[in-house]
């Protein structure tokens, strides 16, 4: 119904307008001053003079058009009979609405074409005389407008006045209203041209007078003309503020309305609030403009001013300023629109014509505005951080050491900038704490209380901690106090997350104690409102190794200053214990629980960052628990960084920085390892055997003096080992079954000492690396074992008697080391039991025994190894099978030798005495047949092999079984008491019978052999 | 008159308004009865009307109460009655006057407008009576408020309602007299220096066809008012003469001016042409004067009333010498179109100057004419006219003395210089086979007086 009824009554049915317009003129014209005279009795009594009856309204509207179009001194009165056919109409509309019913439609229909009939008259006057007609009419109708919205605004089916566009559609679907509208539409368009304050003025009085039922009239006018209107209500609104603000000196402060004694004002931020929907570009143009005209020098004959315009008073100008803060102050959606290209506006020139304007205000008056500037900063949803970066670069003192960005500013703009920074920092720091004492009010009430009060600045600030914290750490003065400041306010305002991150930067970002010094301070001030901000901060770092966000350079310096947070702790121990050191423990305890996310990047592919892991796990301590396969995985890493970490010692000299670093590296990591085993039974025994494995690796062996030959013994297989022939088929290998399996260790082994004919397989000698590099290597090999072995960690701790005495080595872990060197020597189980077979028995295992010396020539770091085994009573028994394979070359060797002397083979002769010795450090034999092996240099081969053949003889009668060995407490070892074993003198005859021999060299060694 | 006030307090106020218009009217027959010389509204009165009729705040305590505009519609139907009905002159005009008479107070403001609304009614309505008073009103009043009331009729029937210019022009029937004062109310109005003060086509059309039906009527106020010698200060001209001159004169540089603002503007109006408008003006301007002689001796004035100002004169010249000022800056592309426009406001000037000169409207020397228009570029034609009859020096060596400023003073010595111009008639047209001569315009100049 309503939608016929709106397309009944479309007002720009130009036709019949045009019909009627002539129609009346035709009329007026044959009017004489006699009938005049009627009509305006009639008009006037509302009574027909000539019939004597009385008129409907509808003649009445007729008669009052009539004398509209004839007799010019009535416009008045009948502009105020209308308003009362608007009005009937209006209320007729309604009722009908409300109503619903078809029945009375008839009433307003006539209206209807009444107030058609009107508005063509008034929009053809206007047409024909804007100058005379438009002022009136544009008056009448805004009068009108707001009279009629306002008193039908209680109605029923009226909406709600801040529904705006409902009511829009409601009030543009009445006839009435939508002719005054565009009636009015019309005379701006028309006067626009030359008396735009005055038109805007009337919309602005009377948008104040019927707030806010009028609203949607001005939303209406102004979405159809934005960009005078924008600029119009600007200027009114600033003539108003200033003849009011000259009044009360005192500004809004700190958001407290004062709406009410401005009163334009309140319109003005309403208008431009509901024209920002579409319109906010325009708009922030004209504020800005705004802004930039009340700041430029005045010129009182600048051609571009208007004689109207508020730029050429001087007065208007100076409140310009305050003006658009109050504005910016009452409406967020104007802030908004302002705030981010105003930062960029304010350079130097600009920013001296702002002081000299401000120097002119009062001091009262400025203090209120600063209160105002700073609230609204606050409150600025976007581009906080460009005006904090703005705020502190101008506020930054002038120093010839640090050159900002811009220019070192006037003097007198810095302070204020500087004034206005502390301002903002003390209002954020009332809000902040504020807020969360009332949030804290407000939690012990109900849950579902309001929301916490969000600071927009803060809000916005969050997004920009990484960029705050970098520029914070810059240490410039006075600024990174500021900033600090800041940091602190922000991290308290977002809470956990926040200050996390906040934390996480600083951590990541510093480069020196003194920066590093920053983070404490900030968890200081803020460990008394949150918990566990480290752990949280920690496990962020973690999270972002973990998301490779971090390059090489930040992930060092971010481990390297976790290594020196957890290193202060030691300090702090020694010196004072301040805040600081618990600190440092709870970083050690958050570093202790991320162990095994640290323990990858031990083996980053940049040394720096691997280093800077080593020193921080080196350095922080172990936690409590921790799952097996975290534990592995970690020696892992440990031992390979170990190996890494040496040959990097050797590859970069010893000269230089990178030299120390290496070799700082490598203490790290053996302090590293030592600690690792020292956690626990299974640390020790993985860190142990892969300390060993890794020792014996391929490709590790040069370090320790080996060379990579072909030092298997076992036949290779067929396939040559560089063959180029990678994709062998699998039918290729089956067809030559027979010569693939491996027949070693057996009877039918084949040597593969080289072909026949062709003579010895020819040894690649590869140049022996530097021998003192090789001796510094095994040395810190050993170191590590020693250190390994010797930690109390499995067997109950006996601290020392000496503190300078070295710890005994741990029999577990020298079994586990022993158990290791079997492993991988020794590659055949076969023959493997502890108990030796008669020295005949050998040549079944010659091809393993071959293997193993061959280890033990490449491999020279093996005699130290199986020293510190043996130094662990009773683990070399473990290494029997290793032993008596050696012992059987040895053996086989010397009684092959045709040399004179036996120091013609120097290995062979070293390989004894260490094979002999060993086994009396072990207690494998006695020590009148340990001893022997200080005869060796001095004998013949053969006399070597009868000294040799007499230790297996008692190895074989004497088994090396571990339960030989009792644990004495009072040495802390175990021990082997050989009286328990059979006669050894029997085993000594040889012995003796070569002493004989040789006594004339012999002599001075006799009395080792005592029994 | 004073004691009615309590009963017209109670009153609403269309009334009040009525009841005192009532009193008044019966105070005034009153008033006019006794025979009391000069009939004189008493100031309790004049408050009085102030108060209930202008609704002027009486002080600051008591807000103004105001009319609706009905009322206001209600109130003016009766005085248009009341007037109407009145038959006695003298009670109406002292009415009027009761009324309208500006007082100089703050009352005055809501006079005007309410004088307006009535004369506008009056003249929708056919009033007779009330134009009459309005006429004498515009004689006694100062020009100010004339020119307001002027421009209140022109906007409302030239520019506000389309259609009604018809009815204005019926006033030149109507009432001839208030038609008269109207004329010259708005050539003071209009003085062609602004776009604003450039009378409307309309109206410029209504007034040519008023003085083309009738050139007397712009001396009919001159005719039937008694030089009585207390003409007050400032009030308007006697006759709209000088107004319409400067109109003639002037209109030729400042349509053009006008109309260049018009093409700038990008806005082509085909408006009629206003140059024969002025052309017919300018003509029967020129018929006027030459009236002039027979009535100025009926009356015993010839010579001794100069109905053209010399001030009036001597602003006109330094208007002109600036409009050609200016149009030299400004058009020199177009300047032969320029040229032959300021040419014609010279030649008009020339001519009203001469004729008005011969027919005594203007009373001064050639001399002082001479330094009047010094500035002004050369015209044949005025150069002519300023340096006088050439003839008549050459022939009787005698200066013309009708023309000397004493000559004002002294009425017996102008009867005698009188036909002293007579040898001029036949100066133009005695060489109308002289067309290059550009002061020869070829248009016929009746110098003589048709008597």
């Amino acid at each position: 119904m309503l939608k016929d009824q709106t397309m009944s009554v479309v007002l720009d049915g130009s036709p019949l307008k045009a019909m009627q317009s002539s129609h009346t003129h035709s009329q007026q014209t044959a009017l004489s001053a006699q009938e005049l005279s009627q009509e305006i009795k009639s008009f006037i009594s509302g009574v027909d003079t000539v019939q004597g009856r009385k008129l409907s309204v509808r003649e009445h509207a007729r008669c009052a058009v009539r004398l509209l179009r004839s007799v010019p001194a009535c416009r008045g009165a009948v502009l105020e009979h209308l308003r009362g056919v608007y009005d009937e109409h209006v209320s007729a509309f309604l009722h009908n609405l409300e109503t619903e019913s078809e029945a009375s439609s008839g009433v307003s229909a006539n209206l209807e074409d009444i107030i058609q009939e009107v508005h063509g008259v008034l929009s053809e006057f206007i047409r024909l005389n804007p100058r005379a007609w438009a002022p009136l009419v544009s008056a009448w109708a805004v009068d009108l407008l707001g009279q009629l919205s306002s008193k039908h605004a209680g109605r029923r089916v009226a909406p709600h006045s801040s529904s705006l566009n409902e009511l829009l559609q409601l009030w543009m679907s009445c006839a009435a209203t939508r002719s005054l509208m565009e009636a009015y539409s019309q005379c701006l368009a028309a006067m626009l041209a030359w008396c735009p304050d005055a038109c805007v003025d009337a919309l602005l009085d009377t948008s104040v007078q019927h707030s806010p039922h009028f609203d949607w009239v001005v939303a209406h006018i102004g979405s159809a003309f934005p960009g005078t209107i924008i600029s119009r209500v600007l200027a009114c609104g600033l003539k108003d503020f200033c003849a009011h603000g000259a009044k009360d000196t005192g500004l809004m402060v700190m958001g407290v309305d004062k709406g009410s004694r401005v009163p334009k004002i309140g319109s003005v931020v309403g208008i431009l609030g509901h024209l920002a929907v579409h319109h906010s570009d325009s708009i922030r143009k004209e504020l800005l403009r705004m802004f930039q005209e009340s700041l430029s020098p005045s010129s009182p004959l600048s051609p571009t001013s208007s004689s109207t315009s508020w730029e050429s008073s001087p007065q208007l100008r100076r409140a310009a300023v305050p003006f658009l803060l109050q504005l910016a102050a009452m409406s967020p959606n104007l802030f908004g629109a302002v705030s981010a290209e105003l930062v960029e506006l304010l350079r130097p020139p600009i920013l001296l014509q702002l002081q000299a304007l401000l120097q002119g205000i009062p001091r009262e008056e400025l203090d209120n505005m600063l209160g105002l500037a700073v609230h609204l900063i606050s409150q600025s949803p976007s581009g906080g951080s460009r005006v904090l970066r703005f705020l502190a670069d101008t506020a930054t003192p002038a120093s010839v050491i640090i050159s900002g960005p811009t220019p070192s500013p006037h003097e007198g703009v810095r302070e204020g900038c500087d004034r206005l920074l502390q301002m903002l920092l003390l209002h954020l720091h009332k809000l902040v704490f504020n807020r969360s004492e009332g949030a804290e009010v407000n939690s012990h009430r109900s849950a579902s209380s309001q929301p916490q009060r969000v600071i927009p600045f803060l809000e916005e600030l969050q997004a920009h901690v990484g960029e705050l914290c970098a520029e914070t750490l810059r240490l410039e003065r006075k600024r990174h106090l500021w900033l600090h400041q800041l940091l602190c306010l922000l991290s308290v305002y977002g809470g956990p997350s926040v200050a996390t991150e906040a934390l996480c930067q600083l951590l990541t970002q510093a480069h020196n104690p003194e920066e590093l010094a920053l983070a404490w301070q900030l968890h200081t001030t803020l460990s008394s409102c949150m918990a566990g901000l480290i752990p949280a901060a920690v496990a962020r770092c973690v999270a972002q190794i973990h998301t490779h966000t971090l390059g090489p350079r930040q992930l060092r310096q971010l481990l390297l200053n976790m290594a020196t947070a957890i290193q202060s702790q030691d300090e702090e121990r020694r010196g004072a214990a301040g805040v600081q050191s618990s600190m440092a423990i709870q970083v050690g305890s958050a570093v202790s629980g991320h162990l095994h996310d640290f323990g990858p990047l031990l083996l980053h592919g940049d040394p720096a960052v691997s280093h800077a892991a080593v020193r921080l796990l080196s350095c922080s301590p172990l936690p409590r628990t921790s799952s097996p396969a975290h534990l592995l995985l970690l020696s892992r890493a440990a031992v390979t960084h170990f190996f890494l970490a040496l040959r990097r010692r050797g590859e970069v000299g010893k000269l230089g920085r990178d030299a120390g670093q290496a070799g700082e590296a490598v203490n790290c990591s053996v302090l590293l390892l030592s600690r690792f085993a020292a956690y626990s039974p299974l640390t020790l025994k993985a860190v142990l055997q892969q300390l060993v494995e890794g020792a014996l690796h391929r490709g590790n062996a040069s370090l320790f003096g080996g060379q990579i030959a072909d030092m298997s013994g076992a036949p290779l297989p067929q396939i040559p080992p560089v063959s180029p022939d990678i994709g062998a088929s699998l039918l290729d290998i089956n067809c030559r079954f027979g010569t693939t399996v491996n027949f070693s260790g057996s009877v039918w082994s084949v040597f593969h000492a080289g072909v026949i004919g062709k003579g010895l397989k020819v040894r690649t000698d590869t140049p022996l690396p530097d021998p003192s590099g090789v001796m510094q290597n095994v040395q810190t090999l050993l170191a590590v074992v020693v250190q390994c072995c010797s930690s109390s960690g499995l067997n109950g701790s006996r601290p020392p008697s000496y503190p300078d005495e070295p710890l005994p080595i741990n029999a577990e872990a020298a079994k586990v080391v022993a158990v290791t060197i079997v492993e991988n020597v020794c590659p055949d189980v076969a023959n493997g039991e502890l108990s030796w077979p008669p020295e005949e028995h050998a040549r079944t295992t010659v091809e393993r025994d071959i293997h193993i010396r061959r280890c033990f020539e490449a491999h020279p770091v093996l005699f130290p190894l199986l020293q510190v085994v043996a130094a662990g009573r009773p683990a070399l028994c473990y290494c029997s099978a290793v032993l008596r394979g050696l012992l059987a070359t040895l053996l086989a060797h010397w009684e092959s030798s045709r040399e004179v002397l036996s120091t013609d083979s120097p290995w062979h002769l070293q390989a004894s005495c260490l094979l002999v010795s060993c086994m009396g450090e072990g207690q494998l034999l006695p020590p009148v047949l340990a001893n022997v092996h200080e005869a060796f240099p001095h004998l013949t081969p053969f006399e070597v092999r009868l000294l040799l053949l007499a230790v297996w003889e008692f190895v074989r009668g004497n088994g090396p079984m571990p339960q030989k060995f009792v644990f004495s407490s009072e040495k802390g070892l175990f021990c082997r008491d050989f009286s328990r074993d059979g006669d050894v003198a029997r085993y000594v005859a040889p012995i003796h019978s070569v002493l004989h021999k040789n006594i004339d060299r012999l002599g001075h060694l006799c009395w080792r052999f005592q029994l | 008159m004073g004691d009615i006030r309590q009963s017209l307090l109670p009153r609403d106020v269309l009334s009040a308004a009525k009841e005192l218009l009532y009193h008044l009217d019966i105070y005034i027959c009153n008033l006019v009865q006794s025979g009391r010389q000069p009939p004189q509204v008493d100031s309790k009165t004049q408050e009085l009307v102030e108060e209930f009729i202008l609704h002027a705040p009486k002080d600051r305590n008591t807000p103004a109460r105001r009319m609706s505009a009905i009322q206001e519609l209600q109130l003016l139907e009766i005085m248009c009655s009341c007037f109407q009905e009145q038959s006695r002159d003298t009670v109406r005009q002292l009415m009027f006057s009761a009324l309208f008479s500006l007082q100089g107070n703050q009352a005055d403001e809501s006079r005007m407008a309410l004088l307006g609304k009535l004369v506008s009614m009056a003249i929708a309505f056919g009033r007779v009576p009330i134009l009459e008073c309005a006429a004498s009103w515009l004689q006694r009043t100062h020009r100010v408020y004339c020119v307001r009331l002027a421009q209140v009729l022109v906007d409302d029937y030239c520019s506000m309602v389309p259609g009604s210019g018809p009815t204005l022009q019926n006033i030149h029937s109507a009432s001839p007299r208030f038609c008269c004062q109207f004329i010259t109310a708005v050539t003071t109005l209009y003085d062609l220096t602004t776009e604003e003060l450039t009378p409307p086509l309309e109206l410029l059309q209504m007034i040519v066809s008023w003085i083309q039906d009738d050139p007397r009527l712009v001396l009919i106020n001159f005719l039937n008012t008694p030089l009585s010698g207390n003409q007050p200060i400032s009030s308007l001209d006697v006759t709209p003469l000088g107004g319409l001159m400067r109109w003639c004169v002037k209109a030729p540089l400042a349509y053009r001016r006008d109309k260049k603002q018009a093409l700038t503007n990008g806005t082509t109006e085909s408006e009629p042409e206003v140059g024969p408008l002025f052309s017919a003006l300018h003509l029967s301007v020129l018929q006027v004067l030459m009236l002039l002689p027979n009535i100025l001796n009926e009356k015993g004035l010839f010579g001794r009333l100069a109905l053209l100002q010399m001030e009036c004169l001597a602003s006109l010249s330094s208007d002109l010498s600036r409009l050609l000022d200016q149009a030299d800056k400004h058009t020199h592309a177009s300047s032969a179109d320029s040229r032959v426009l300021s040419q014609l406001a010279l030649e008009r000037l020339a001519q009203a100057l001469q004729v008005a000169m011969a027919n005594g409207a203007l009373l001064c020397s050639r001399e002082d004419l001479r330094t009047i228009c010094s500035r002004l570029p050369h015209n044949n034609l005025l150069q002519l006219v300023l340096s006088g009859p050439v003839m008549y020096y050459n022939n009787i060596h005698t200066p013309p003395l009708a023309f000397s400023p004493h000559a004002a003073h002294s009425p017996i010595a102008s009867h005698p210089t009188h036909p002293a111009h007579t040898p001029l008639p036949t100066h133009p047209s005695s060489h109308p086979q002289y067309p290059t001569q550009p002061f020869m315009t070829g248009m016929p100049f009746p110098f003589r007086p048709s008597h």
